[in-house]
C-alpha cells in the first residue's frame, strides 16, 4: 500500500531526529500511553504538569516534545485510519529513517493495542443518544380510575440513553400492553431481517 | 323445597351514594323527553366533551327548579359513572336492571340507562374515561433505520452496522437514538421474554382470580 508517512511532510524529518535521541525504554512507554488515549479525540493525552515532567526526563523543550507528541500521535491515527499492518508500519517508520528498534517499539505497540483502538473507533458515533440499558417490569393491572376489575397484563419498558458526551444516562419509560407490545416485537423483527442481510 | 334467591350487593356496593338517592326522589316529575335531553348531556360529559351549553338550554326551558334539575343530572351522572366501571363481563343487564328497579327509577328509565352501559357506545365511553387515568406514555409513533457507517475520520474501512430508532410518545415526548447491534439483540430478546410471560401470564389468571 502507499505509504502514508513520507518525509516530504514538513515536520517529520525534524520529529525523528528528536524522536531517534530518545531513550528506547522511555519512547517505549510514551507510546504505550499515546496509544491507550488515542480513541479519546479532543482529551489532552498528558495534563501540563506531565508535560513539564517529560521535558525533563527526555531533555527536549516544549517545542520539541510538542513536536515528538504530535508526530507519534500523527503516526499513530493514520495507521488506525488505514488499520494499517504491523509490518507495514514498521518498513514505513524504517523508511523515513526513524531507528530500527523506535520503528520495532511502535510496531509492537500497535500490533497489541492496535486493534482495540480499531474496535472502540468503530463502535463510537455521531448520534445524540446511545441505547445503553434495557429493563422491564411487567404488571397485571387490577383496576384504576375509571374501570374496577381490570385485571390487563402491561409491560414498562425502561431504556437508558446515554449522550456520548456524558456521564449521565437519561431514562425513558414506555408502557406497553399486549397487543402494543406484539407489534413493537413485530417491528423488530423487521430490523432484524434486515440486519441479518447485511451479514 | 325453597330456593332463598340472595341477592348480590348492588353494583353501587353497599350503601347507595347520597346524589343517586336524591334523583329517585326528585325523577317522578321528569317526562321521558327531558329525561333523555338530559342523559345525553350526560354521557357527552362523561366522554370528556363540554356540556354546559347543553345543561343551560335544558335548565332554561325546563319548568323544573335548577336545585331540582342538578340533584337529578348528579344522580344520573353517578349512576352512570359507576356501571361503566364495571366490566360488561362482570355486570350483567339483568342484575343492572333489578338494582335500579330496587332504586325506584322508572321502567322506561331504566331501559335508557342500559342502553348507554350496554350499548355499541359502550367501548366508546370506556375508552375516554379512562384517558383520564394516570398511566406511562405509550409509544405512537416508531421508526427506524438500519445503517452501515462505511467510513469515518477516524476509519477508512468501518463496516458497522447499527440501529437507528425514533419514537414519539404519548406525552409529546421525542427521542432518537442509536441501537447498537448487540443492544438491539438484548431489546429484542427482552420484548420476545415479556411476551411469553404475558402470555403464562394471561393463561393463568384466568382460572384464578373469580369475579
Amino acid at each position: 500500500m502507499t505509504s502514508f508517512i513520507k518525509e516530504t511532510q514538513s515536520s517529520i524529518k525534524e520529529a525523528v531526529t528528536f524522536i531517534n535521541a530518545i531513550d528506547v525504554n522511555k519512547f517505549s512507554r510514551l507510546i504505550s500511553r499515546i496509544i491507550q488515549k488515542l480513541h479519546l479525540k479532543g482529551e489532552r493525552t498528558f495534563s501540563e504538569e506531565e508535560e513539564d515532567k517529560l521535558q525533563a526526563a527526555l531533555s527536549l523543550d516544549k517545542q520539541a516534545l510538542n513536536l515528538v507528541l504530535e508526530t507519534a500521535a500523527f503516526i499513530l491515527e493514520q495507521a488506525v485510519y488505514h488499520n494499517v499492518k504491523p509490518t507495514s508500519l514498521q518498513q514505513q517508520l524504517e523508511a523515513v529513517h526513524l531507528n530500527p528498534d523506535k520503528a520495532e517499539v511502535i510496531s509492537q505497540t500497535w500490533a497489541t493495542a492496535g486493534p482495540e483502538v480499531v474496535e472502540k473507533l468503530k463502535h463510537s458515533t455521531f448520534a445524540p443518544k446511545k441505547l445503553e440499558y434495557v429493563g422491564w417490569q411487567l404488571n397485571l393491572q387490577m383496576a384504576q380510575s375509571s374501570q374496577a376489575r381490570l385485571k390487563s397484563p402491561s409491560a414498562v419498558l425502561q431504556l437508558g440513553l446515554r449522550n456520548e458526551d456524558s456521564e449521565v444516562q437519561e431514562n425513558v419509560f414506555v408502557d406497553f400492553n399486549h397487543q402494543e407490545l406484539l407489534d413493537f416485537y413485530n417491528k423488530l423483527e423487521i430490523v432484524q431481517g434486515q440486519l441479518d442481510t447485511l451479514t | 323445597m325453597s330456593s332463598s334467591h340472595t341477592k348480590d350487593a348492588s353494583f353501587l356496593g353497599g350503601r347507595i351514594p347520597a346524589e343517586i338517592e336524591s334523583m329517585s326522589k326528585n325523577l317522578k316529575d321528569v317526562d321521558q323527553e327531558l329525561f333523555r335531553k338530559i342523559l345525553k348531556a350526560v354521557v357527552s360529559a362523561l366522554e370528556g366533551k363540554d356540556s354546559r351549553e347543553a345543561m343551560k338550554s335544558i335548565a332554561e326551558s325546563s319548568i323544573i327548579p335548577q336545585e331540582r334539575l342538578s340533584h337529578i343530572v348528579a344522580g344520573m351522572y353517578k349512576v352512570l359513572s359507576e356501571a361503566i366501571r364495571i366490566p360488561t363481563s362482570s355486570l350483567k343487564q339483568e342484575a343492572f336492571r333489578e338494582d335500579l328497579r330496587e332504586l325506584r327509577i322508572p321502567e322506561d328509565f331504566i331501559t335508557d340507562f342500559s342502553s348507554v352501559v350496554f350499548g355499541n357506545r359502550r367501548a366508546a365511553l370506556d375508552a375516554a374515561t379512562s384517558q383520564n387515568d394516570p398511566h406511562l406514555p405509550t409509544v405512537e409513533d416508531f421508526k427506524w433505520r438500519v445503517d452501515v457507517a462505511i467510513s469515518t475520520s477516524s476509519l477508512a474501512r468501518a463496516l458497522q452496522p447499527s440501529v437507528l430508532m425514533q419514537m414519539k410518545l404519548s406525552d409529546g415526548s421525542f427521542h432518537r437514538f442509536e441501537v447498537p447491534v448487540s443492544k438491539f439483540q438484548e431489546l429484542r430478546y427482552n420484548v420476545a421474554l415479556i411476551l411469553k410471560e404475558m402470555n403464562d401470564l394471561e393463561k393463568r389468571n384466568i382460572l384464578k382470580i373469580q369475579d
